[in-house]
């Protein structure tokens, strides 16, 4: 499903984030992406989910080889992924439900079917009665389960996560990881960065390390 | 296909809610651009009286043939009558002649206290008004007896054409150059809305969403706020018309004449908003397709 190959990442400012990371994560797997802030988890979502190109080497994600596809093919490469963003990236104008829709909307879906398939996302991440609200009157735990119910609304192959977990307690935080877990256990693919190694323990799953830009572990 | 037609139309009336629920920036916009068309239309239409106006002179009566003193008026006639192209006669006796312009100058007695009758017979010849018939009449007549000079009355008429033909081709560059503004107009006003959703077009990026979908709501509204446009420019025609309706009808009337300003057309009115639409459309295109390229991916 993913497979980097000897990838470096220097961005404009000069220090390099990622300097000969190799993996891969085959179809059905669950990841975890660890190391220190800093270390070069964010950078290595990004070139996944195509919002960097690397410096140096191949990466290959769902069949396609991103530094071969072509502008016009980015769009519909990013339908076949979901990204929770570190960020979240809301809409702030716009409903808690027209933000989990975008993906379906911009896919050409509408009516019922986009109906149905926000609310049954919504209803994953236990948000469901706050669909007509506004992102901004949400907590920062709730902005991010939207984030998430907007990553998995067009059913992707691929579920990346950056920091899905950042501003939740312990509790919201495992329902969450769990929620991932049962996304896999239907055959989605997911990679999770975090620096929380209770998830690591607790799912005794597969981690790459990352440290100061360079693998240090993969198991 | 009814999905893809369903999602353009849903785009368009979102749009248009837009608009509703922001009327002041739009509006503004809209008065730019219809004073940026009103300029060229109100010439075309200025332009367009003024060709009515010529056309309705009666373009008959085009030769006036002077005649020799003492030149038989009844030979004149009817040598004239045989030359091609005249399609009828009529002779002005000196005597007749001196009468009209007494009746119509108010020269009246200084005429009077002349001895003698100082004008000259004169046959006044109608023939169909094209140019190369007219020349060759012209012609023709020059070499018939007792005749002295021949004036053609169309030279004027001619030169009026030829000033409205110059007009209507300035009319055209003035138009060009303002719609060429009124892209500019709005190419500028679309770029500032595609910076101010630069965070929303990232987003929409980031989910999946081509350039066509991001370019759509933009192009919907530069259209829109062109059609608009050319309706308000309507507006300000049909308003400058009405201003001028009254000093128009008392000048013709001065001049006896019932001449009236006719307004800009149905169909040309449908022309000017079909072609504020279409300005604003690729102004639009232009400025979101720049900022789309500049942005990257
Ligand atoms: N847009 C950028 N321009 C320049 N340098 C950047 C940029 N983004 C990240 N970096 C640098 O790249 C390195 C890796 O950053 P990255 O965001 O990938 O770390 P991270 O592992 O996600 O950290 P965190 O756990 O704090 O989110 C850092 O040194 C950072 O300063
Ligand atoms: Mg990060």
């Amino acid at each position: 499903m993913i497979e980097l190959n000897h990838i470096f990442k220097r961005y404009p400012g000069g220090n390099e984030a990622l300097s000969d990371v190799s993996f891969a994560v085959d179809k059905g797997e669950l990841v975890f992406l660890t190391g220190h802030s800093g270390a070069g988890k964010s950078t290595l979502l990004k070139l996944i989910s195509l919002m960097e190109r690397p410096t140096r080497g191949q990466i290959l994600v769902n069949g396609h080889n991103l530094g071969r596809l072509s502008p016009r093919r980015v769009p519909y490469f990013r339908r076949e992924i979901g990204v929770v963003f570190q960020d979240n990236k809301l809409l702030n104008d716009r409903t808690v439900f027209d933000n989990v829709a975008l993906p379906l909307v911009v896919a050409g879906i509408t009516g019922d079917e986009v109906r149905k398939r926000v609310q049954a996302a919504l209803d994953k991440v236990g948000l469901l009665a706050r669909a007509r609200g506004y992102p901004l009157t949400l907590s920062g735990g709730e902005q991010q389960r939207v984030g998430i119910a907007r990553a998995i609304t067009h059913r992707p192959v691929l579920l990346i996560a950056d920091e899905p977990t950042g501003n939740l307690d312990a509790a919201m935080s495992d329902e969450i990881i769990d929620l991932f877990k049962d996304f896999n256990d239907h055959g989605v693919t997911v990679l999770i960065a975090t620096h929380e190694t209770r998830h690591i323990e607790r799912l005794q799953k597969r981690v790459i390390a990352l440290g100061r830009g360079h693998m240090v572990a993969s198991t | 296909m009814k999905a893809y037609f369903a999602r353009h139309i849903q785009v368009f009336l979102a749009t248009l809610g837009d608009l509703i629920r922001h009327p002041g920036a739009s509006f503004l916009t809209i008065a730019m651009i219809g004073v940026t068309l009103a300029l060229p239309a109100g010439l075309y239409v200025g332009l367009l009286n003024l060709k009515q106006l010529s056309h309705s002179w009666d373009r008959g009566g085009a030769l006036s043939v002077y005649l020799h003193r003492g030149a038989s008026g009844q030979a004149a006639v009817a040598a004239m009558r045989r030359l091609p192209g005249v399609q009828s006669v009529r002779y002005i006796s000196p005597r007749q002649g001196l009468r009209e312009f007494e009746q119509q100058s108010g020269f009246g007695r200084t005429l009077t206290a002349l001895h003698e009758n100082p004008l000259p017979g004169v046959v006044v010849i109608r023939t169909p008004s094209s140019p190369q018939a007219l020349t060759a009449l012209v012609a023709a007549l020059r070499t018939e007896a007792g005749v002295a000079h021949v004036q053609s009355n169309l030279a004027w008429l001619e030169r009026l054409d030829a000033a409205l033909a110059l007009g209507h081709r300035l009319v055209m560059i003035l138009g060009a150059l303002l719609g060429f503004a009124l892209i500019l107009i709005l190419g500028n006003t679309t770029r500032v809305a595609v910076v101010n959703r630069a965070t929303e077009i990232d987003v929409i990026r980031l989910v999946g969403g081509t350039d066509a979908f991001i370019r759509r709501p933009f192009l919907y509204t530069g259209a829109l706020l062109g059609g608009l446009g050319g309706v308000c420019a309507l507006i300000l025609l049909e308003l400058s018309l009405l201003l001028l309706h009254d000093p128009v009808h008392n000048l013709a009337h001065l001049y006896a004449s019932k001449y009236s300003l006719t307004g800009i057309g149905g169909g040309d009115a449908l022309k000017l908003v079909v072609i504020g639409t279409i300005l604003g459309w690729i102004g639009a295109r232009w400025a979101v397709g720049r900022q789309l390229r500049q942005s990257v991916q």
